[in-house]
């Protein structure tokens, strides 16, 4: 019983009663329409003995869903094309129609992992706009709840490299550390991991008996449980084997690449926006930049482990120099800037954070842009894999440290 | 008819099941029960006539019922002990401590879609897994598990064992050549050149024991072994035994040589487009292949069959037909004499213990201490009863390791691989070759 | 908030600049026009007294009558943020010279910008979409753009079925299977 079948669609031939939505058969070859642009015809003319492999939005280890387009010799990557989107949400677009607090909500899940950051920057830049000075409690409390989502960040990103390389305990054991890590936060804001915990002017809630108690028995412990969870993979052969001289970026080409953070420090570069262009209170408080000059998957990786002890350093000193006072500045619940235009960055895990605000008087942001670092690094990604083997693909994207959500937006 | 219809379409899926294996288990035994009466004498003398191949039929039937629950345990072993290490607990519920677990997962495997992709080569994706475990079975015919208890004790063992263990490859590569799929070609190629290179390091470096030992029968390699484990050959030949142990690691596919089956990048290798008992095939036919190995490095290198140290032989002989009617006494009297001796501590010293808990404790801790008595006269009497113990301990403690080094290493790449083989592994072989040949013949060990 | 700086663009790019340099908070901001965005970043880059040669950010903006395109630029030479707009871009045919001969970093930057306003780059290599499906035809972020239940009334909607509303009447009669079980 076939009746006129909507566009796009066609009867199953077992039964004509069932509709399918797409034509498997007549599948074409990649790329499904002619090339757009000089780079993509480039891409898409296979040489002698060259082959297209597809590793798919649905791939066991690319971060998350990213179709990385390979031209492969063999094993050898010839070229690489990364297809993005698969994850875009909208989000400019959404913030766009939603209030100043609302877009808190939305911009969260952007680095999910890492998301008191992607919160910090919009919100730095709105109390730019508002003329806010925010009260010094709650600065403190910001920077202490960020550096512990850096070292939750740092965690799985060692855990993550670790996988991609075939290492199948470190990632458990990075989940215990942020598993803790994020018990504490979730003490703090209520949430495990979309924390929507900054607010303009402040915080969202004051430090807690049970955030602090947890805090306290987890720095306890905490130096030593890094040093072993991190003793496996630096004093292994295989590891360091595979991860050392892959993926070299010297600071020319991370520049040129605009690349920011520990991707950009690992090669000689000590660029921290924290010491920069400082905001917050990090002028009062001391910590290294660490920096290492090889550039290479390994240093990356040794770079982030070192940070991770930087930022027990700030949460120390965080602890000890906790002011009194109030956790939000006084505002009223209807905000309305005056109109103008506001740039903010902060230093998060994975590079520079940014924020672009644009007021129009309303109380909706006229545009909000976020600068994503994920996003930026992936573009050198194709730049560094050709020449090296298909197994590299995965150890040099997992040392960027790239998080979809950051990229796709 | 409508009332087995309707029966037929109110039973569960496991009640369709039973409803057509019993009966048909039923006919098999009346069946088999009728051909052995009728014609048991004709077929015990073509049986007598034709023994190596009816032996022949008889090993090759054994270890393939025998590969299945082997399988399992080393599956179970993997999951449980990768799990301790990554501070996790692993199986847990589906029987004691989650031991069913791999038999769950093989009765799921059976009952998985099994399909072809369309543009497969249909015939070759078919036959790939079957060429993959038929020639793990068949390499571990000449293993010799205990004194006597081996498929054949041919001249060549250790030869055809390489031989036909080496066919591993051109399953492999029929099953990843022939899915449609890029990942399964590049899985396929990778494992074909990695078994390849490998071989070579495996038989050098038991090149400098066969030396030693002047034979290649698995069999006389592990009589040779006999008494104190300062006669194994893993004393004599260490750098052999390093090498072999590496090589085999690479042979089974295993960690940190996996990259075959890498599935931090190419999905499931070889075996991507592979479901249902297909994949069993392969996945089965990867742990057979870690236990083979490993049987294989214990017969070499650590002794086989033979215990560590030398034991005075005892000869028990218990007369038992001398009790005459005391037997029917002891019989009766000694299980719940035990039973009430083992349960009167539980319910006198632990009052939430009820007294027929106590029982039932008593009689299983009973039957465990009998079992245990039974077992050291087993082993005691029957030399391939200790045989079978020491070897099956010995193979489990490298499989062990094996699992280990699973859950602790990562993946080597592909260049890597192939560098570290031809580069280090061959000239370690032949040094080690060279070694003991100098030391044969001039030293005059 | 960095008067110094503030000198140094307006001697250095005088008659570029469209209006007076802004500042507020830590940010700079000059304004200029498409045309000249080649040689202000080049300006900018390479001389050493201005050495912004971080871009930390490629935006795109529809103030609802024209386009705009943002740079933000660090320097060590200096403690502000720099904020570059190259504004009056017109809305039917937008056009900006591409800034990846400077920072190849920008090349996916300004193909995001593309993706979502429609501003074609001239002198990137790779313009082509990067969020939205290579078929789509519309440019999301765009003022005139509505979300995608009013976007079958707005002049900028797509051709994707998704972005049509639906009227049940659409829906085949007996098209959908239904089980016995």
């Amino acid at each position: 019983m076939t009746a006129t079948l909507p566009p796009g669609t066609h009867a199953s031939a077992d039964d004509p009663n069932v509709l399918l939505q797409d034509d498997f058969d007549s599948y074409e070859p990649i790329p499904p329409y002619p090339p757009r642009t000089e780079r993509e015809a480039e891409f898409y003319t296979l040489g002698d003995g060259e082959m297209y492999l597809n590793m798919g939005p649905q791939h066991p280890s690319t971060h998350g869903v990213l179709r990385v387009v390979l031209k492969l010799d063999g094993e050898r990557v010839v070229d690489i094309d990364p297809v993005l989107g698969y994850l875009h949400r909208g989000v400019e677009k959404l913030c766009e129609n939603a209030d100043y607090h609302q877009t808190i909500s939305q911009v969260d899940p952007l680095e999910y992992v890492s998301s008191l950051f992607c919160e910090w920057g919009p919100v730095m830049a709105y109390e730019k706009l508002l003329d806010v000075q925010v009260p010094r409690r709650a600065e403190y409390i910001r920077v202490l709840s960020g550096e512990l989502n850096r070292i939750a960040s740092h965690a799985l990103f060692m855990g993550w490299f670790a996988l991609d390389l075939g290492g199948l305990t470190p990632i458990l054991w990075s989940f215990i550390e942020r598993d803790e890590i994020v018990e504490m936060l979730a003490a703090l804001t209520g949430q495990r991991m979309l924390f929507n915990y900054f607010r303009i002017g402040g915080v969202n809630g004051d430090l807690n008996h049970e955030f602090l108690s947890r805090l306290g028995d987890w720095m306890s412990r905490a130096v030593g449980q890094i040093e072993s969870n991190t003793k496996l993979l630096n004093e292994n052969e295989i590891f360091v084997r595979r991860a050392s001289g892959l993926g070299v970026i010297d600071t020319d080409m991370a520049l040129k690449y605009c690349m920011t953070g520990p991707n950009l420090r690992a090669t000689g570069l000590p660029y921290d926006i924290r010491r920069a262009h400082p905001y917050s209170i990090y002028p009062e408080i001391e910590f290294d930049v660490p920096t290492r000059t090889e550039g290479d998957s390994l240093a990356r990786y040794l770079l982030r482990m070192e940070e991770v002890k930087q930022s027990l350093r700030i949460i120390d000193q965080c602890l000890e120099q906790m002011p009194d006072g109030p956790i939000m500045a006084k505002l009223p619940r209807l905000l309305r800037p005056r109109p103008g235009r506001a740039w903010a960055a902060l230093e998060g895990p994975r590079g520079l954070y940014g924020a672009y605000a644009i007021s129009d008087g309303t109380d909706q942001p006229f545009r909000l842009k976020i600068h994503d670092p994920s996003f930026i690094h992936l573009q050198a990604v194709g730049a560094l894999l050709p020449g090296h083997l298909l197994a590299d693909t995965m150890a040099i994207m997992a040392s960027l440290d790239p998080i979809m959500g950051g990229v796709d937006k | 008819m409508s009332a087995v219809s309707r029966t037929w379409d109110q039973l569960t899926l496991p009640g369709k099941f039973l409803a057509i294996v019993v009966p048909l288990l039923a006919l098999l035994t009346i069946g088999l029960v009728l051909v052995v009466a009728l014609f048991g004498g004709a077929i015990w003398d073509i049986v007598l006539a034709n023994l190596p191949a009816v032996r022949f039929v008889v090993a090759v039937t054994a270890l393939l019922l025998l590969s299945p629950p082997i399988a399992f345990v080393i599956i179970y072993m993997e999951m449980k002990i990768i799990a301790l290490m990554n501070l996790r607990i692993g199986p847990d519920r589906v029987g004691p401590w989650g031991t069913l677990l791999s038999t769950v997962h093989g009765l799921k495997v059976l009952m998985k879609e099994d399909f072809t992709p369309n543009q497969a080569d249909a015939v070759v994706f078919t036959w790939a897994p079957v060429v993959v475990f038929a020639t793990a079975i068949l390499s571990a015919l000449v293993l010799p598990f205990a004194p006597g208890l081996f498929g054949q004790d041919l001249n060549l063992g250790l030869l055809y064992f390489f031989a036909v263990g080496g066919l591993t490859v051109v399953g492999l590569l029929m099953g990843g050549w022939s899915s449609f799929n890029k990942y399964s070609l590049i899985g396929g190629l990778r494992s074909a050149a990695q078994i390849v290179s490998y071989e070579i390091p495996l038989t050098l470096s038991v090149v400098g024991l066969i030396i030693l030992a002047g034979t290649l029968s698995l069999n006389q390699i592990v009589q040779q072994q006999a008494g104190w484990f300062l006669n194994w050959f893993v004393v004599r030949q260490p750098l052999g035994f390093l090498i072999f142990l590496i090589a085999a690691t690479a042979e089974a596919n295993r960690t940190p040589f996996d990259l075959t089956e890498a599935d931090s990048e190419i999905v499931a290798g070889f075996s991507t487009e592979y479901s249902g008992m297909r994949f069993g095939f392969f996945y089965f036919a990867e742990y057979i292949g870690v236990f083979i190995i490993s049987g294989l490095t214990t017969v070499l290198y650590l002794g086989g069959w033979n215990a560590p140290f030398e034991l005075p032989h005892i000869a028990l002989t218990i007369d038992v037909g001398s009790f005459s009617g005391w037997l029917l006494a002891i019989v009766a009297i000694v299980p719940v004499l035990g039973t009430l001796i083992l349960a009167l501590p539980f319910f006198l010293f632990r009052s939430k213990t009820r007294w027929w808990v106590a029982l039932i404790i008593g009689f299983v801790l009973f039957n465990v201490l009998a079992g245990g008595l039974v077992g050291l006269w087993a082993y005691i009497s029957f030399d391939w009863v200790a045989g079978l113990f020491w070897f099956l301990g010995k193979t489990f403690a490298l499989v062990f390791v094996f699992v280990w080094a699973r859950g602790t290493l990562p993946r080597v790449r592909v260049d890597q691989l192939m560098s570290f083989a031809w580069k280090w592994l061959l000239p370690a072989a032949l040094l080690n070759l060279f070694a003991t040949a100098f030391a044969v013949v001039v030293a005059g060990v | 908030m960095d008067r110094a700086l503030k000198l140094r663009l307006e001697t250095r790019f005088g008659e570029q600049l469209h209006g007076p340099v802004r500042q507020r908070h830590d940010e700079t901001e000059i304004r200029i026009a498409p045309a000249d965005v080649i040689e202000v970043l080049r300006a900018l880059h390479d001389e050493p007294e201005l050495g912004f040669v971080v871009l930390a950010d490629l935006a795109g903006v529809d103030t609802g009558d024209t386009l705009q395109v943002v740079y933000h630029l660090w320097s060590g030479t200096t403690g502000d943020w720099l904020r570059v707009t190259a504004e009056g871009l017109p809305r039917e045919d937008p056009r900006a010279p591409s800034a990846t001969f400077l920072w190849k970093g920008a090349e996916w930057m300004e193909r995001e910008t593309y993706d979502m306003f429609g501003i074609i780059f001239e002198g990137n290599r790779d313009l082509r979409r990067i969020y939205m499906p290579p078929d789509y035809t519309s440019f999301p972020l765009r003022k005139d753009f509505y979300l995608a239940d009013d976007a079958a009334r707005s002049p900028g909607a797509g051709v994707r079925h998704m972005e049509r509303t639906h009227a049940p009447t659409d829906l085949v009669a007996g098209s959908v299977r239904r089980s016995k079980a």
